[in-house]
């Protein structure tokens, strides 16, 4: 099980990694924001398999507050991109 | 093994997959809103089945509770963030090569301003947020129990704009919830394969369908529901009249999209107990 957990913390990590790839590329802002958005979920995950392998209460409270910061900073930024151009 | 843990690792293993889905899909698709189908969605998913997972491989119980809070508030906030991106990619000009676009030239408020009405407290909001409350205490005493009421209350209180609540039919919402679990998972299904499968059937469009209900909360529902099954987004939702403006990843015609919508809002409609549109 250890050893499977591992395997799936590399593939998100993985995930992340090609995430970065287009938050790196762009174009748009609107791009940037979903890549990032999906590099915390990712982040998310691996943090629950942590939780899964150690058993450790600790972790429950790390995914909640990761999954939170991404969807406030998502929302955040998309209100930011609507009302970029008004001046 | 146990069983469980082998069920844990499997479920774990198929929202990893879904989580990688999702970030090739990202990196792969011609454009912003294209790419936003591929991220919402099955990235949600995959998160919700990995803490799922997690928590039955560690045969957990208070993992298993945080799986499904994980799940659940993946459900509530996915369409919002994916809405409120799509609205904002279609405003800076990223939709290019649509076929077919019922939103050039309509002119969309920025801000509409909620509609006064009057607001009870009701226990169908008050105890789910108590019952989440104790859990992330992890703590069942007098006192949390309380402070849970008490916050759960402020809460209430200070959410006063909006319309009453109105009902739900608990048969109609099952049937609803099912068939609807079915859609998400064939669209899943699509659109993972649409990732994978090299080229791509990809036809961009965005149709504007009437509703024919004038419930609010159906409406509300009906296009969380579009934004939630994969190749369906909802980019933008007028009032007065109740209008969709549904972005298609593999546009057919306007008249089976419409189709589409319908039959999503009359399984809705049956849902909430409004009547429904002939």
């Amino acid at each position: 099980m250890t050893t499977f957990i591992t395997v799936i913390q590399v593939l998100l990590g993985f995930g992340a990694g090609l995430l970065i790839l287009r938050a790196w590329k762009g174009p748009d802002l609107v791009d940037r924001i979903v890549a990032l958005d999906l590099v915390l979920l990712m982040l998310a995950g691996g943090l629950a398999a942590e939780a899964a392998r150690t058993g450790s209460q600790f972790y429950i409270a790390a995914v909640i507050v990761v999954a939170l910061i991404a969807f406030a900073g998502t929302i955040l930024v998309a209100r930011f991109v609507e009302w970029r151009d008004v001046p | 093994m146990s069983f469980v843990e082998v069920l844990g690792a499997t479920v774990m293993g198929i929202g990893v997959a879904l989580s990688l889905i999702a970030a090739w899909g990202l990196l792969s698709f011609p454009t912003a809103l294209a790419r936003m189908h591929a991220a919402g969605k099955p990235a949600s998913l995959g998160l919700s089945l990995t803490g799922l997972g997690a928590g039955l491989a560690a045969e957990s119980v208070s993992l298993t509770v945080l799986g499904a809070m994980l799940a659940f508030f993946m459900f509530l906030t996915a369409p919002i963030s994916a809405h409120m991106l799509g609205r904002a990619a279609y405003q800076a000009g990223q939709a290019p090569n649509l076929h077919h676009d019922d939103l050039a030239g309509v002119t969309i408020p920025v801000d509409v301003a909620p509609q006064p009405g009057e607001r009870s407290i009701s226990g169908w909001h008050l105890i789910p947020l108590v019952i989440i409350w104790v859990v992330l205490w992890r703590d069942a005493g007098v006192g949390v129990w309380i402070g849970g009421l008490l916050a759960g209350l402020f809460v209430e209180v200070i959410r006063r704009t909006g319309r009453p609540n109105g009902t739900f039919s608990p048969g109609a919402m099952v049937v609803f919830l099912v068939r609807y679990s079915g859609m998400i998972v064939a669209s899943n299904a699509r659109v993972a394969w649409e990732v994978i499968s090299p080229g791509n059937q990809i036809r961009e469009a965005i149709v504007a369908v009437p509703l024919r209900t004038d419930s609010l909360r159906v409406a509300l529902l009906v296009s969380n529901a579009i934004t939630h099954t994969p190749g369906t987004l909802t980019v933008e939702l007028t009032e007065d009249p109740l209008v969709v403006y549904v972005h298609l990843l593999h546009f057919k015609s306007v008249a089976a999209a419409r189709d589409d919508v319908a039959r999503l809002e009359e399984l809705v409609c049956r849902a909430l107990n409004e009547p429904v549109p002939v």
